[in-house]
């Protein structure tokens, strides 16, 4: 018990780094990944096309590339980012891909016959969408959206390749110095109480916006 | 229209790559650059202990950390300690993110292809280490027997340069991304032998227990440590070596060095 009182110091100087990777990009993806949905759903076949380049290299390509591509090779053609500025724009603009494809699906999903009887009753476009289809959408998305964001709090562990000092740095660190494995013991105990309050805070969105039920 | 708006992308990607290919790292001197800011970025790997490390209050320590503070204090620079990828830390000196590599850092001829060296400050050997029980004795007991160490370490370019990875289990070499995942490996069971710099080595069998390991007799060569200058520093590498030398020649090399080994190891 002593031990681990001693190593919280550490452990919390990392988790401020855990915790605003992950509320940084949670903030910025969520409405980026809005604008590219809207893009990528578009008539326009120039922006659909433009966003489907997007996604496929976003998607395909693994987020820790993505971070070393954006800081070590930026500067070759004369872009030099501080090492925070560099995480969040690879978080915010690889998260956003995903985010854009939940949306993507949140708004096919809403059937034809809604458009349609919208139109019969003498909505405009703008109504509908607003009034009738982005309601049922957010509703849909919310549990993808959700995934999306377990999935973050653990992938902000990748930010140790741009030298950031996170939560499961500060393990590995202690885990080194005292030679033993409970500092990941306790990383993964921090990791479990994020997500049970991240959990907790969809659930009850989710419940809030069930009003129907 | 679209082929043609694809071609211009394309094209557009495709000149930004290569002039950034094309661009030569200019070697410059970056002194001035320094004096002018009055600190030194010191590249380090946070969890190699005890050369460079937090400790449980996210303090930077350790026998180099406190080395580094002195010798730069003495050129009238303060340090700025970094936190590196190990895998990386090339790239982040010719990146100028950093300007040094200071972590125990060992001379190697492969290395010294990227970046000037410091004259050595410390002497180093790579070390075998096996459990106490282990019936391997000698080096040529490892044959067919699985055998770890650090990726990118310099462990590693002993074992390649003594070609001695043929011999092992599956002709390669186990790598961790630290040298505790190593050894907490051989704990368990599934690999019998560690390769790792006899200064890290020494710390980790203490803070373990002496009684679990065995140190062989054999190991996988002498090498030195010193400190990483990026090509074309040369003013900063030449400061460097003076406070270097004058630490050495007035015993505060060897007090730091009794504070973190308990002797003075310091060359």
């Amino acid at each position: 018990m002593v031990e681990i009182m001693e190593m919280m110091p550490l452990m919390l100087e990392g988790m401020k780094t855990t915790l605003w990777v992950f509320f940084l990009t949670a903030l910025f993806s969520i409405p980026l990944g809005m604008v590219a949905c809207t893009l990528r759903l578009s008539r326009n076949r120039a922006l659909q096309t433009l966003m489907q380049a997007y996604i496929l290299v976003v998607r395909g390509t693994p987020l820790l590339l993505q971070l070393i591509f954006i800081y070590f090779g930026l500067p070759l053609v004369g872009v030099r980012l501080d090492r925070e500025v560099a995480v969040v724009i690879a978080f915010v603009v690889n998260y956003a891909a995903y985010y854009t494809e939940i949306f993507r699906g949140g708004v096919l999903s809403i059937s034809l016959g809604q458009y349609e009887a919208a139109k019969v009753l003498g909505l405009s476009k703008f109504q509908t969408f607003f009034g009738i289809v982005l309601p049922q959408v957010v509703k849909r998305v919310l549990p993808p959206v959700g995934n999306e964001l377990i999935t973050l709090v653990k992938d902000t562990s990748l930010v140790y390749v741009l030298g950031l000092g996170d939560v499961l740095r500060a393990a590995k660190t202690l885990s080194n110095k005292q030679a033993s494995l409970v500092p990941l013991f306790v990383a993964g105990l921090l990791y479990l109480l994020l997500i049970a309050a991240v959990t907790f805070f969809l659930k009850k969105t989710e419940n809030r916006y069930d009003y129907y039920r | 229209m679209k082929k043609k708006f694809v071609f211009t992308i394309a094209l557009v990607l495709g000149a930004m790559v290569l002039a950034g290919c094309g661009k030569k790292e200019t070697a410059s001197d970056t002194w001035a650059d320094l004096e002018a800011r009055g600190t030194v970025i010191v590249g380090l790997d946070d969890t190699f202990v005890p050369m460079g490390f937090k400790d449980e209050n996210g303090q930077m320590t350790g026998f180099d950390v406190e080395l580094a503070v002195e010798a730069l204090g003495r050129m009238g620079l303060e340090p700025v300690f970094q936190p590196i990828d190990w895998n990386l830390k090339e790239t982040e000196l010719s990146s100028k993110n950093i300007d040094l590599i200071w972590n125990g850092y060992t001379i190697t001829e492969e290395r010294r292809e990227k970046v000037n060296f410091t004259t050595p400050y410390l002497d180093n050997q790579q070390s075998i280490v096996v459990l106490a029980g282990s019936d391997i004795m000698d080096k040529a007991a490892l044959e067919g027997r699985a055998v770890a160490t650090q990726n990118s370490s310099s462990a590693l370019a002993a074992i390649e340069a003594e070609g001695a990875m043929e011999a092992f289990k599956d002709g390669n070499v186990v790598l961790f991304d630290t040298y505790n995942d190593a050894f907490m490996d051989l704990e368990a069971g599934r690999v019998d032998a560690v390769v790792a710099d006899e200064i890290l080595a020494r710390y980790y069998i203490a803070t373990r227990g002496e009684a679990q390991y065995r140190v062989l007799e054999e190991d996988f060569g002498d090498e030195e440590y010193g400190v990483g200058v990026r090509k074309g520093d040369e003013t900063l590498l030449e400061k460097l070596n003076e406070a270097l030398d004058a630490m050495k020649a007035d015993g505060s090399a060897a007090a730091i060095s009794e504070k973190w080994f308990g002797e003075n190891i310091v060359k």
